[in-house]
């Protein structure tokens, strides 16, 4: 479960002072579907960082598995990430000259996983994506749709609590963006993570258990909320 | 996350840059080589040294002068005057000279074994019957240096040859006539010496009263003495010899009696620059050294001389050094640029590291590691190509520098070369510690930002 407490978060300081959050309270409940949708400016992207504990909201809490991890130490958030952390984007952020291998590999390198138990995990990931043929091929010759399988492929090697998407069919042409929603709805029906999609496309949102619409900063809306 | 995954992983990422992780190690390489090359340099230089040293002079030998000036270029300046006191000129600077007293006295000490001063003889020419006339210049033979016998023999390091033995430069051997070096072995040769007379008034005055013209032409005329020897052997010339060859070299006895005729009745009858004493074999001629100059002396012992040629080639390799740190100072700058522009360029990478919960610390030292590895690969580089270049052109430089067979300028040691690697991994890692730091503290949240 993911509770997000009268979050507040803001940029600069006194006149010039912009409210990027303002006061949002929600609850996500394991293993749901959520879309968080918003216009660019709205403060969506603000809302996934507080919530994946890259950014610090000076107020409120985000209680994820019992623990505030706004009160964690940087160290902690770092290893909360690590452990607990799939981070899906945009424009998938896999590195071109590293092998797909190399590329799923990193988030259990970073977990300090021995390299034996790096190489089941990886080949399974890629398995699930559907890429073990282009476990050797560098990131840079893979299509687009086959990077994103890649960024989600890192994304679960992990076996991550919740898994945060970006907008993850941004870049990608209808055809391959629909395949990477089955997959990731796919996979949040199998795996029982959690998925937060941030976006602006309703049609994905439509898709998701739960819809929270953002709006300058504000909870304009909840759709599908379990109390 | 581990530290070999994380090398690994700066290995990679260097291995992508290929043109630029060459070119910037490149730069540390011409510090590396240049380091190398001083390292063997002053390595080879002093094994040839003590070569020189260990093959020529006998260590219980003490050089001494009546005080330490000598050793310094004597003293320059106006001194005070005392008449009981000898001085010369020598370089630019006065030196007091040692006396007859002062032989003796130093001769009855029980440390040493037996002195012997430096005579100066000055012979007008060496001839033999029958053959044109020569200049030469004669030294005492010192029968502590060896040489390098062509023909005959020379006696056993502290042996001195006899009276009669005269020991001949290779060079005397065809102007003198004979057929080859061996020829010249037990022949007789002539040393001419001439003085001016030295006669006083008095003895004028008296040979004029007897109005004695065959005397008085006599006593003014030039006095000359032909002292004969036999050739005992004929000395060659050798890379590691400290002696100069083109002298004729005579015993001390000998020596003695044509100094004592040359300065007959002049200030320099019985006074020395410097003597050469050799102290008794089990006696540590530092200690004597230390006794002679508490009595004023000036004395220098072998390992002195040894101690002055290291701190030549001690300061020539500390010259080259200088550059070689020169080069790396500018090569850490090369680092520093090439590591800032890797962390730019690679931000997204950065940022992806540390949102998948990568440590600030790990990313830093990933940076370092990177650094380190231009470090080493441009140690390797710089230190194999002075290896193999050093290897390669030994012979010659042993050649045209004539260091003789067997010595090599440049002496290549493993485990400096390995230090020196090692050294230049670390200066590298520390020229990388800005630019990783830069890396450590970037926000991913400002690294993934798309738009």
């Amino acid at each position: 479960m993911i509770e997000v407490r009268n979050v507040t978060k803001t940029y600069g300081k006194k006149q010039s002072a912009f409210v990027a959050l303002s006061d949002v309270s929600f609850v996500i409940p394991d293993g749901a579907s959520v879309a968080i949708i918003g216009k660019s400016g709205s403060g969506k992207s603000t809302l996934m960082h507080a919530m994946s504990g890259l950014d610090r909201p000076e107020k409120g809490e985000v209680i994820i598995d019992g623990v505030d991890i706004l009160k964690l130490k940087s160290k902690a958030v770092d290893k909360f990430r690590s452990a607990k952390i799939g981070f899906i984007f945009q424009a998938f952020f896999v590195q071109a000259n590293e092998s797909s291998f190399e590329n799923v590999a990193l988030p259990l390198e970073v977990g300090d996983l021995s390299a034996k138990v790096r190489k089941k995990r990886v080949l399974a990931a890629l398995r699930v994506v559907g890429l073990s043929d282009k476990e050797k091929q560098k990131a840079r010759n893979l299509s687009g749709g086959q990077k994103q399988r890649l960024a989600i492929a890192r994304a679960i090697v992990n076996n991550p609590r919740i898994i945060f998407a970006d907008e993850p069919t941004g870049n990608l042409d209808t055809v391959t963006g629909a395949s990477i929603e089955k997959l990731l709805f796919g996979l949040n029906k199998q795996g029982g993570s959690t998925l937060v999609i941030v976006t602006h496309d309703e049609d994905l949102a439509a898709k998701c258990d739960m819809r929270i619409y953002i709006k300058d900063g504000k909870v304009s809306r909840i759709i599908g909320e379990v109390k | 996350m581990k530290t070999t995954d994380i090398i690994r992983r700066a290995g990679r990422s260097l291995k992508h840059a290929k043109a630029r992780t060459i070119l910037t190690s490149l730069a540390i390489a011409v510090g590396a080589f240049t380091l190398t090359i001083a390292l063997a340099t002053g390595e080879g230089a002093r094994q040839y040294a003590n070569t020189l040293l260990t093959s020529n002079i006998d260590p219980q030998i003490l050089a001494i002068a009546k005080d330490k000036s000598y050793f310094e270029g004597g003293q320059t300046g106006p001194q005070e005057y005392n008449p009981n006191v000898s001085v010369s000129s020598q370089s630019g600077g006065t030196v007091k000279l040692l006396d007859q007293t002062d032989i003796d006295k130093i001769a009855q000490r029980n440390d040493i074994q037996s002195i012997t001063p430096s005579y100066t003889i000055s012979p007008k020419y060496i001839t033999r019957a029958e053959q044109k006339k020569y200049t030469v210049q004669a030294t005492t033979y010192d029968s502590g240096v060896t040489q390098t016998v062509v023909a005959g023999s020379l006696p056993a390091l502290r042996t001195s040859i006899t009276k009669a033995q005269i020991a001949l430069p290779e060079v005397y051997v065809s102007l003198l006539g004979y057929s080859d070096a061996q020829a010249a072995i037990g022949s007789t040769v002539t040393l001419h010496l001439e003085r001016l007379p030295n006669i006083t008034e008095a003895q004028i005055q008296q040979l004029l009263q007897q109005n004695n013209p065959a005397a008085i032409a006599q006593v003014t005329a030039t006095q000359v003495k032909d002292v004969e020897y036999t050739v005992v052997a004929v000395v060659g010339k050798s890379a590691t010899a400290l002696t100069a060859t083109s002298n004729v070299q005579i015993s001390d006895d000998s020596a003695k009696e044509l100094a004592d005729f040359s300065t007959e009745g002049t200030d320099s009858y019985h006074k020395y620059a410097i003597a050469t004493a050799s102290v008794k074999s089990g006696i540590d001629p530092a200690v004597v050294k230390q006794a002679l100059v508490d009595q004023g002396y000036g004395v220098e012992t072998a390992k002195d001389l040894q101690s002055l040629l290291f701190t030549i080639v001690n300061t020539l390799q500390g010259i080259v050094i200088g550059f070689g740190v020169l080069a790396l100072i500018t090569s850490v700058f090369g680092i520093i640029n090439t590591q800032y522009i890797s962390v730019l360029e690679r931000t997204r990478e950065i940022g992806l590291m540390k949102a998948l919960g990568m440590r600030g610390r790990h990313v830093s030292r990933l940076f370092q590691f990177e650094a380190a590895w231009i470090g080493f690969l441009g140690g390797v580089i710089g230190s194999v190509v002075a290896v193999v270049l050093g290897t390669a052109l030994n012979p010659w430089v042993t050649k045209t520098l004539s260091l003789g067979e067997g010595n090599s300028l440049l002496i290549f040691q493993p485990i400096p070369i390995v230090l020196l690697i090692v050294v230049l991994m670390l200066v590298a890692m520390l020229a990388g510690y800005f630019p990783a730091r830069k890396a450590a503290k970037l926000d991913p949240i400002e690294a993934l930002r798309t738009e």
